[in-house]
């Protein structure tokens, strides 16, 4: 279905999002995300993500968690959909569907 | 811990784009980043990344919805502007065409007069060193002698500087006028090949000055081109001609035959472009040169033009005030020793200025030498006109679109009541008028690039569209953008400003209050265009003065047969029989003549035994055979011709009036003279133009020669071809292998004012353009203002006004705008033109009728102009006018 494929940045951020749980928000997202893949993104590329994958029903968000480091500012704190959670594991069982599908031959250096 | 801040500044800036939902979340991430960051970084650099971050934000996902720069209905709107804009411009074929065809004619010329000034302000810009480089002028600022400056100084001037002043770098030395032994023209040949070949532009210069110069190379080196005695140094395009396909450095070329001087060839530059050594195709070597014996030691003879490279920071007008010391310690002292009476003056009036190497194209015009230099005036006034002409391109399309407003009155009216704010009307109006710009530019850019070629023979010039530059395209676009925008800013906030109510009731209400305006600028428009038809018709009569006036020669039917110096000791009997040929009434052999490009020099001149006392008389000696007077039609006042049988007419010598008058000499036949040597006075001739006209004539005294490089033959009237074949054939037997050279007598005379010929045409053509386009502009508000004043106009009709009653009504107001403009256009024409004419030493005044002429032009025109839509307005039934009352 169109609009609901999941890109690979989106779909890191979206299990980074299950990863945190309840404490999913945009920095803390991007530091586990850093620490899970060790790439560095930037905080507006999460934003970004985040702001498309709500649009897109996957996330859910809400104000909470103010702390002095923030300036007394709330954090918008993600947490998955069922549909969210659904779409993960779609993209979780086709991709062992395709894996199931490459000849052994591949893996045993294709030597032919 | 106190909380510290990040940039203030950078946060505004977040709050003001950044959605209100997402806003305290992505605040709150970044300061903890920022709080986070400043623990382990400089508050300097948190600072610049926490901006970088915020700088990253925006984004269309965190614009707040309202401030959406692409918005699909913004941009939905931008097409439809499009749309209509596109619809309007073929609703009004003719009216767009008048608009769009009058702004590319302005931005077309602008272009080319933008191309032209920018070459003109690069020539010698682009030297590596081109800060430290400069040459020497001598500067004269004596009262009763108007105030001069030569290039000129003697020839160990340059040496004597190098060693003098531990600020110099290098010196190098240049000769380049005519003339002077091999400069200027030759007659040259590779020693390997038969043909002797006329070419020009040579010069002698100093190894050291190739270097300075940064004379780009194709064979050989800089260093070594000229390193050796008679070596030489020619053009790409020279070394082809002779060489075809090789490299000639090596070669051995030889100069008017004379086989036992051969020089040789040390190497091969580019074709010079952009500097003022452009004209030249030859350098000869100064390597050990000297002309006669002692000459580079002596400080008599003033022939060499000294370039000086300083040491990089040295300041010139330090090293310029530093020179006082060469003048006295060499320069008068030379002439108190020769106990020349002179030196006083000099003392009170010579300087020695260092002139940038940049200056020279622009600013040595005054400057007498022989290099063709550009004209610091004609560059601001092609600037100044230019700018005008693209002025006036522009306010013709503020007024033709303002023009057409009661058409798109209804169409204002009726989207502001739809709900159309007044800042998307103001945009719509914008878009349509970078629309019609943007087409303006394209097409004024075709033509412009269709035009290079007849401008670049105009101006003498090798322009040629920079597309390649990183800078023209950008510039293009910037200018569309400028000159569209605002060009549609009057137009837009004056149509967005109609009342829907009053205009969608039929009532175009549209005051007076803009008429001093639109008023002001037609009155712009015919002062320019006046001033320019004023000068056009001026350089046109100097022009003709110039060719017509009494020259004191006769320069009609007169063949110069050039080179005649190869054939030696033969020019004598060549001249006896070319005068044997039946056609040929005279024949004089002289390599002086009064056309330029022929040989000058300059000496000086004293009463029989004043020398030592008297400053002297400045003038010209120059050599001429026993027929000159007759084949030249010089007017023998007193006195006789020469008699190459007499022997005492060795020391003979015939004056011009000019040097009679200004010795002072009561009864010339007979007296004695003296420069150099004696002379005796046998015959004065009536004063004759041998210079431009723009120099006054000067003292000259003719001696007897029978020996030069040019016979001038006067022909019978008609027999001008007859006479050529007749001298070909004679020449052949001669000189077997050089071509037969020869140029007319009246067509050099008539070459040598090509620049004031161009100068005509160029106005011309100007003056053209700029009545074209302000004849649009008038058209535009005779269509506007006959529009305002329709329904006036029918009920006078119908109340009984005649055709002609109404006609005098609508174009009265218009010509007393020419009026105006007329008033204003004389103070600045007769201004402009009489400070070109100062130029000349032998001018026209300026007359009245020329003035009563061109404003009579200007105000035919506007008349015609107006008349086509007053007519049409005058004739139109009323009542298909009045049928909506």
């Amino acid at each position: 279905m169109k609009g609901t494929n999941l890109g690979e940045f989106e779909e890191l951020v979206l299990l980074t999002v299950g990863i945190l749980y309840d404490e999913a928000y945009g920095l803390a997202i991007t530091d586990e995300l850093a620490a899970q893949t060790g790439r560095k993104s930037t905080i507006s590329s999460v934003h970004k993500a985040l702001v498309r994958l709500e649009e897109k029903g996957f996330l859910r968000s809400h104000m909470g968690g103010a702390t002095s480091a923030r300036g007394g500012l709330k954090k918008r704190l993600y947490t998955l959909t069922p549909s969210g959670a659904t779409a993960l594991q779609q993209t979780r069982s086709l991709r062992n569907d395709m894996w199931s599908k490459i000849p052994n031959i591949v893996w045993e250096g294709g030597a032919s | 811990m106190r909380h510290i801040q990040p940039p203030r500044w950078a946060i505004k800036f977040l709050r003001w784009f950044c959605r209100e939902d997402l806003l305290e979340g992505i605040l709150g991430d970044l300061e903890e980043l920022y709080a986070r960051r400043r623990e382990k970084m400089s508050k300097r650099r948190a600072d610049f990344l926490f901006a970088w971050n915020v700088l990253l934000f925006f984004q269309p996902f965190a614009f707040k919805k309202r401030l959406s720069l692409f918005p699909s209905i913004r941009l939905f709107m931008f097409q439809h502007y499009f749309k209509i804009s596109f619809r309007n411009f073929r609703k009004q074929k003719a009216f767009s065409a008048i608009k769009i065809g009058g702004f590319s004619i302005g931005i077309a010329l602008f272009l080319l007069i933008g191309l032209f000034v920018r070459d003109e302000l690069l020539i010698d810009r682009h030297y590596e060193k081109g800060p430290q480089l400069y040459r020497l002028l001598n500067q004269t600022n004596n009262p009763q002698d108007p105030w001069t400056r030569a290039s000129c100084f003697p020839a160990p001037m340059a040496q004597v500087v190098e060693e003098r002043f531990p600020e110099v770098e290098e010196t190098g030395r240049l000769i380049s006028f005519d003339g002077w032994y091999k400069a200027g023209s030759n007659l040259f040949r590779p020693a390997d090949q038969p043909l002797n070949q006329f070419e020009e532009r040579f010069a002698y210069a100093d190894p050291e000055f190739i270097q300075m110069m940064e004379i780009p190379m194709v064979y050989g080196t800089r260093e070594e081109a000229l390193s050796k005695p008679f070596s030489i140094l020619i053009s790409r395009r020279k070394a082809n001609k002779y060489f075809p396909g090789e490299n000639p450095v090596g070669k051995t070329v030889i100069f008017n035959d004379e086989e036992d001087k051969p020089y040789v060839i040390g190497g091969v530059m580019e074709n010079l472009k952009q500097t003022h050594l452009s004209g030249f195709d030859f350098f000869i070597t100064l390597k050990e040169v000297e002309f006669w014996r002692g000459e580079q030691s002596d400080w008599c003879c003033w022939n060499y033009s000294p370039y000086v490279q300083l040491k990089a920071g040295a300041d010139h007008k330090a090293f310029e005030e530093k020179l006082a010391e060469i003048r006295e310690d060499y320069i008068f002292n030379y002439f108190r020793e020769e106990g020349d009476a002179r030196v006083d003056t000099m003392e009170k009036y010579m300087y020695t200025q260092v002139q940038p190497v940049g200056d020279i194209h622009l600013k040595s015009k005054d400057v007498s030498d022989f290099l063709v230099v550009g004209d610091e005036k004609i560059v601001w006034l092609f600037s100044a006109i230019g700018i005008f002409i693209l002025l006036l391109a522009c306010i013709n399309f503020i007024n033709l679109s303002t023009a057409k407003s009661a058409n798109r009155a209804r169409e204002v009216g009726l989207r502001k009541v739809i709900g159309s704010h007044r800042q998307s009307i103001i945009s719509q109006f914008m878009v349509e008028s970078l629309f019609y710009c943007s087409i303006s530019v394209i097409l004024g850019l075709l033509m412009a690039s269709a035009a290079l070629p007849l401008f670049n023979s105009i101006a003498g010039k090798e322009l040629a569209m920079p597309w390649s530059t990183w800078w023209f395209i950008p510039s293009l676009l910037g200018l569309t953008l400028v000159i569209g925008l605002l060009s549609g800013l009057y137009p837009s906030f004056y149509l967005s400003s109609f009342k829907p109510i009053s205009v969608l009731r039929g009532r175009l209400a549209m005051g007076s209050k803009n008429s001093a305006l639109r008023s002001g600028l037609v009155v712009f428009q015919f002062t320019t265009s006046i001033v320019l038809i004023v000068s056009a018709v001026i350089v046109y009569q100097q022009m003709d003065f110039i060719l017509n006036k009494d020259i004191g020669f006769e320069k009609d039917r007169v063949i110069m047969v050039q080179g005649t110096n190869t054939l030696r000791d033969k020019i004598p009997v060549f001249k006896e029989e070319v005068l044997k040929l039946p056609e040929v009434q005279h024949a004089a052999v002289s390599s002086f003549l009064p056309i330029s490009g022929t040989r000058r020099n300059g000496n000086s001149f004293w009463l029989d035994g004043r020398d030592k006392i008297d400053e002297g008389v400045g003038g010209q000696t120059w050599w001429v055979d026993d027929d000159y007077i007759e084949a030249l039609g010089l007017r023998l006042l007193e006195g006789r011709s020469f008699d190459l049988n007499r022997v005492s007419d060795s020391n003979a010598v015939i004056v011009n009036k000019m040097l009679v008058d200004k010795l002072g000499l009561e009864n010339p036949i007979g007296a004695k003279i003296f420069n150099w040597r004696d002379w005796t006075i046998v015959g004065v001739v009536d004063n004759f133009h041998f210079e431009l006209m723009k120099e006054q004539i000067r003292p000259l005294a003719m001696a007897s020669s029978a020996y030069g490089d040019i016979l001038s033959v006067k022909v019978e009237t008609g027999k001008t071809e007859a006479a050529l074949a007749a001298i070909g054939k004679v020449w052949k037997e001669f000189k077997p292998n050089q071509p037969i050279r020869y140029t007319f007598m009246d067509e050099s005379y008539a070459r040598m004012y090509d620049e004031v010929q161009r100068t005509g045409t160029v106005f011309n053509l100007f003056a053209i353009l700029a009545i074209f386009v302000a004849c649009l502009g008038l058209f535009a508000l005779s269509a506007f203002m006959i529009e305002q004043r329709s329904k006036e106009i029918s009920i006078r009709k119908v109340l009984g006004a005649s055709l002609r009653s109404i006609f005098n009504l609508l174009t009265v107001n218009f010509l007393r705008l020419v009026l105006v403009a007329f008033v204003l256009a004389i103070p600045i024409a007769w201004y402009i033109m009489n400070d070109w004419l100062n130029g000349f030493e032998y001018r026209i005044e300026i007359s009245w009728p020329i003035f009563v002429l061109a404003g009579l032009a200007a105000f035919l025109i506007a008349l015609g102009t107006i008349s086509v839509e007053a007519g049409k307005a005058a004739t139109a039934n009323p009542a298909s006018r009045l049928r909506s009352e």
